[in-house]
């Protein structure tokens, strides 16, 4: 059963960084990149949000910290890029030590609303100070790659969606993947059976953390550029959460799921609806909470496990 | 069961094909010629995007009824960048990917048009920035890239060249929005204000769309400035001079980084801050009383298209588009790189947005106007050869104003 | 700076942090009694606004009246929201429902967009110059000491409406414990309903006082939802007093922070304290041990 599962996930892998030999445009390539992006970045974030069940609105804290760091440490302390890149995983770990330690004390809406502050808290710090971080004015980031950069930063996201997919299938058969079940089907009896809540949620966020700046130093760097609007904002933790629930939280599949359809619908969307597409796009959403409310992967494993044979678990 | 992982990612493969293959078709070399925009249609600068494409529709219709250019009509090709950097270099992609366009124009914003420079410079891509004032948008040296408007810089040195004119005390406070605009036209004036000998008593930033500034103008007050230098958007503006009048501050001199303070709305009483707008002093890149051959025409015709006056926005759009098929008509080619290079010796002496003609950097060296509001009326009252007026100085305190 | 400097920024705070008391009370209502984290609450204050716009520029009657008409529209808009919308997802995940609220937010402000443009607007009423002096060194303008007091008198009603009233009682009930509310008679789906619309319609009143003394583009809530929030957890989660004192702290500690510190940290203090007051009293400052 494993094995076949392995296989196909491996063959996805390897199908996917054959792509660019079909695809040339920048465009095209781009708007890859984004969808694998968005994948890492929602199965990241549903370490925390799906198998732990903790909402987090705030994951834009740890994606601009890994864009940041890049940007700073490389820029004004003249480490080498790849470097810069380890220096920011490892400052969206502390911000996620920090976090992590006084919202976890929080339950469910509260939670995420101090996740909501602490993104914002980072934002107007980082727009506030142009001394520091080049303020709104934005700051310029190394190339992480040259020569053909589409192609390359496609295949760097490539390589982090299969790390974060890698991860999320190894926590979710491991006891560690359990703990988090737990505590998300019920945190007060799973603290009565010894399971460490605090410990077991830190744990996963700063996993979720690295792997969320890994993703913002790819961003960056592909732009050459940032601004704290573009890593820091309400909008691109909304959107991280988005892509995690609208593919189904808590299931492996699902924030790819979610990245594919949300991230294509968002272009098409764009280039067909023009000044309506945001309107659009609300009405997705109500669409999807509506009718399917275990988001896409949700949805579709519930229907096909009723026609399944019984005795055949998910 | 192991059917089922397959399935899906059977499904998702097929959809990564499918969908950027859709959509979209190259440039046909037929009857028409493609020019790409790149500007903000919606998001938070939706107001600023929609006086471009005005702008651009009239210079559009204009060009076309002239015959087009090398024999072709012109087709503008929209992306939204949605107010967004990372959209806005997205758009460059599928400009000149999907749709095959030879220059782009654009886009509003300026940390919108700092994201595409090295976008269009690493596509060979020739871009005309219409509005983007930051310095900084000219920083990586590309030589792909053109200003047409006058940038921060030139913005600071035009006013404390006229403060300097009038002999006004050298104590100034800078009053800024914290975003892109404002901190860069600060840091310009802080900068050349110090090398001109001018003492920065205070330099205060503030969150834009506040609904409450007075804390920060009682801040101001304080430190009696004998001028003070806003960077804000129209809706700022007239709140701050309206709580201006309530704090009871009086410096000698308001002065501005035009945008809010130079727009076509803020001297009225439905859309501005009305009489709290009088006696303020702005820069300015064009009006609709310029002097330039076809400024009067421009203005009828916006006002014709959307029954309100333009601010320079939609000028330097307009412009934007007339520069950039004068280059095409130059080169006599489709080709960026031929463009390119009719851009760089291109010499417009006679538009209704002035000359235009870009230095080594791809800066038109566009001339910046001093205007102060005169009985609700936009008035040049510097350099001296373009003023309509004297200006009046100094500015009288809100009490007397009052007993109007 | 002086002492009235500070003292007039006190004041200014208090009469700012009324309409935000205004926002946050509605937000605490309809947080005490569904547990949803409304998004979409901004937006609400936002068409509050644009449906005064509207009636003023067509029948020229003061804001100051029409909020009446403002908050009915706006209470009724509610309930249609809430059968539609929230009711057929009652039972689903606190996820699914900020998810719709977003969708709703998303839904109103490109509406509005696409119907009024990206422009702004403004309305001139003749209270706006007119300001009062208290002795020589305090001044404040008319149309906040206006909005000021209708506030306070749209508080108290909402407080007794939440205390006196049968549905009111029924909320609280909800709020203590919603699944023995039901067991006790009580028809939650329409408590929740009546809570919904009322706490939109408070957002909507917000918005129609707010209306002459800022702007309206259709952006105009989002500032205002994340502030809603603050108040709301500062206050206590279900404490509609708590709300309405914290967005009177929120404005005059803004304000303070304008004077001494600097404008553009005002909104990061706002969030700092809301961490502080998370981390050391999650409760809120003026709420009971209810989470």
């Amino acid at each position: 059963m494993r094995r076949a599962h392995w296989l196909a996930a491996v063959a996805a892998v390897v199908l996917s960084l054959l792509v660019p030999l079909v695809v040339q445009t920048d465009y095209k390539l781009q708007v890859l990149f984004r969808i694998y992006l968005f994948a890492s970045l929602g199965l990241a974030w549903n370490l925390v949000g799906g198998y732990a069940g903790q909402l987090s609105l705030g994951h834009a804290a740890y994606f601009g910290a890994g864009a940041y760091g890049l940007a700073l440490f490389s820029g004004t302390l003249g480490m080498s890029p790849w470097l810069a890149v380890l220096a920011g995983v490892a400052g969206a770990m502390a911000c996620a030590l920090l976090i992590g330690g006084v919202s976890f004390r929080l339950r469910g809406p509260y939670f995420a609303l101090s996740t909501i502050a602490f993104a914002e808290i980072l934002r107007l710090t980082a727009k506030n100070l142009p001394g520091l971080t080049g303020g709104d004015v934005g700051v310029p980031v190394p190339a992480l790659f040259h020569g053909n950069i589409n192609r390359s930063f496609y295949w760097a996201a490539v390589a982090l969606a299969a790390l974060s997919f890698a991860l999320t299938v190894v926590i979710s058969r491991a006891k560690f993947g359990y703990y988090l079940m737990a505590i998300r089907e019920d945190e007060d009896t799973a603290l009565s059976v010894g399971i460490g809540a605090a410990r077991n949620k830190l744990a996963a966020l700063l996993i979720s953390a690295a792997l969320t700046a890994l993703a913002g130093a790819l961003y960056a760097s592909i732009f050459l550029f940032i601004v704290p609007d573009q890593v820091l904002a309400l909008d691109v933790s909304n959107e991280i959460a988005i892509v995690a629930m609208l593919g189904g939280a808590g299931t492996v599949l699902g924030p790819i799921v979610g990245s594919v359809v949300l991230e294509t619908a968002s272009e098409i969307f764009k280039n067909t609806f023009k000044e309506a597409h945001q309107l659009i796009f609300g009405v997705l959403l109500v669409f999807v909470v509506l009718f399917l409310p275990g988001g896409i992967v949700g949805t579709i494993a519930g229907l096909l496990r009723r026609s399944d044979i019984p005795g055949e678990g998910a | 069961m192991v059917k089922r992982p397959a399935f899906y990612l059977a499904l998702l493969l097929c959809g990564m094909f499918t969908v950027p293959a859709c959509a979209g078709s190259r440039q046909d070399a037929g009857e028409v010629l493609r020019i790409g925009v790149i500007t903000s249609l919606t998001g938070s600068a939706a107001a600023f995007g929609q006086a471009h494409k005005n702008g651009y529709t009239i210079a559009l219709d204009e060009l076309n009824a002239a015959g087009g250019v090398m024999g072709k009509k012109i087709d503008l090709v929209y992306y939204d960048d949605q107010s967004r950097p990372d959209q806005a270099v997205q758009g460059v992609n599928k400009l000149v990917d999907q749709d095959g366009v030879p220059i782009i124009l654009g886009a509003y914003s300026s940390e919108n048009t700092r994201a595409i420079v090295p976008a269009v410079t690493q596509k060979s891509i020739p871009l005309v920035m219409p509005t983007a004032t930051a310095d900084n948008v000219l920083e990586t040296g590309s030589p792909w890239v053109f200003r047409i408007c006058a940038g921060s810089s030139a913005y600071a040195a035009a006013t404390l060249d006229f403060l300097k004119a009038m002999d006004a005390p050298k104590s100034m406070a800078i009053v800024y929005e914290n975003t892109n605009f404002g901190q860069s036209n600060a840091d310009a004036m802080d900068k050349a204000a110090r090398a001109a000998g001018f003492d920065v008593v205070d330099s205060e930033a503030y969150q834009a769309s506040s609904p409450d500034y007075k804390a920060l103008l009682q801040r101001v007050k304080a430190r009696n400035p004998a001028i003070i230098y806003f960077a804000s958007y129209l809706l700022d503006a007239s709140t701050l001079m309206r709580q201006a009048s309530q704090t009871n501050l009086n410096p000698q001199y308001y002065t501005s980084a035009g945008t809010g303070f130079a727009a076509a709305e803020f001297p009225t009483r439905d859309k501005g801050a009305g009489p709290y707008a009088e006696y303020t002093f702005s820069v300015s890149q064009w009006l609709p009383t310029a002097r330039w051959k076809g400024s009067k025409e421009f203005d009828d015709a916006f006002f014709k298209l959307t029954g309100t006056h333009p601010a320079y926005h939609a000028m330097q759009a307009y412009a934007a588009l007339l520069t950039a098929t004068a280059a095409i008509r130059q080169a006599n080619s489709a080709e960026p790189a031929a463009i390119r290079d009719a851009l760089k010796a291109i010499n417009l002496p006679e538009t209704p947005f002035g000359p235009i003609k870009f230095d080594e950097h791809g800066q038109n060296p566009h001339q910046v106007l001093i205007t102060q509001v005169l009985e609700g009326q936009y008035k040049v009252v510097y350099p001296p050869e373009a003023a309509e007026t004297k200006p009046v100085v100094p500015t009288p305190p809100w009490d007397t104003r009052r007993a109007k | 700076m002086d002492v009235y400097a500070a003292l007039q920024a006190v004041i200014n705070g208090l009469l700012t942090g009324a309409l935000y008391a205004l926002i946050g009370m509605g937000l605490a209502l309809i947080f005490g009694v569904m547990r949803i984290v409304n998004f979409a609450h901004g937006a609400f204050m936002m068409l509050g606004m644009y449906v005064t716009y509207v009636l003023f520029t067509r029948t020229g009657i003061s804001p100051y009246a029409l909020f009446i008409v403002t908050g009915t529209i706006l209470f009724a808009f509610g309930y249609v929201v809430y059968f539609a919308l929230m009711r057929p997802i009652h039972g689903q995940s606190d996820f699914m429902q900020i998810l719709l609220t977003l969708g709703v937010g998303l839904i109103c402000t490109d509406a509005v967009q696409l119907i009024f443009g990206a422009d702004y607007h403004q309305i001139n009423i003749p209270l706006q110059d007119t300001n009062f002096r208290i002795g020589p060194n305090i001044s404040v303008n008319a149309p906040w000491v206006v909005s000021f007091g209708i506030a306070c008198v749209l508080a108290l009603a909402l407080y007794l409406f939440v205390m006196r009233t049968m549905t009111g009682r029924a909320a609280r009930a909800i709020a203590q414990n919603r699944y023995a509310a039901p067991l006790m008679g009580i028809n939650v789906f329409r408590v929740q309903a009546i809570s919904f619309a009322v706490g939109s319609a408070a957002a909507g009143i917000a918005g129609a006082l707010l209306l002459p003394v800022f702007y309206l583009y259709p952006g105009v809530g989002d500032q205002f939802t994340l502030k809603a929030f603050v108040m709301v957890v500062l206050g206590g989660m279900e404490s509609i007093v708590g709300a309405a004192l914290a967005g009177l702290v929120l404005g005059v500690v803004e304000n303070l922070t304008s004077l001494y510190w600097g404008n553009e940290w005002a909104l990061a203090v706002d969030f700092a304290i809301f961490v502080l007051v998370l981390s050391l009293k999650p409760s809120g400052i003026f709420g009971r041990q209810t989470v």
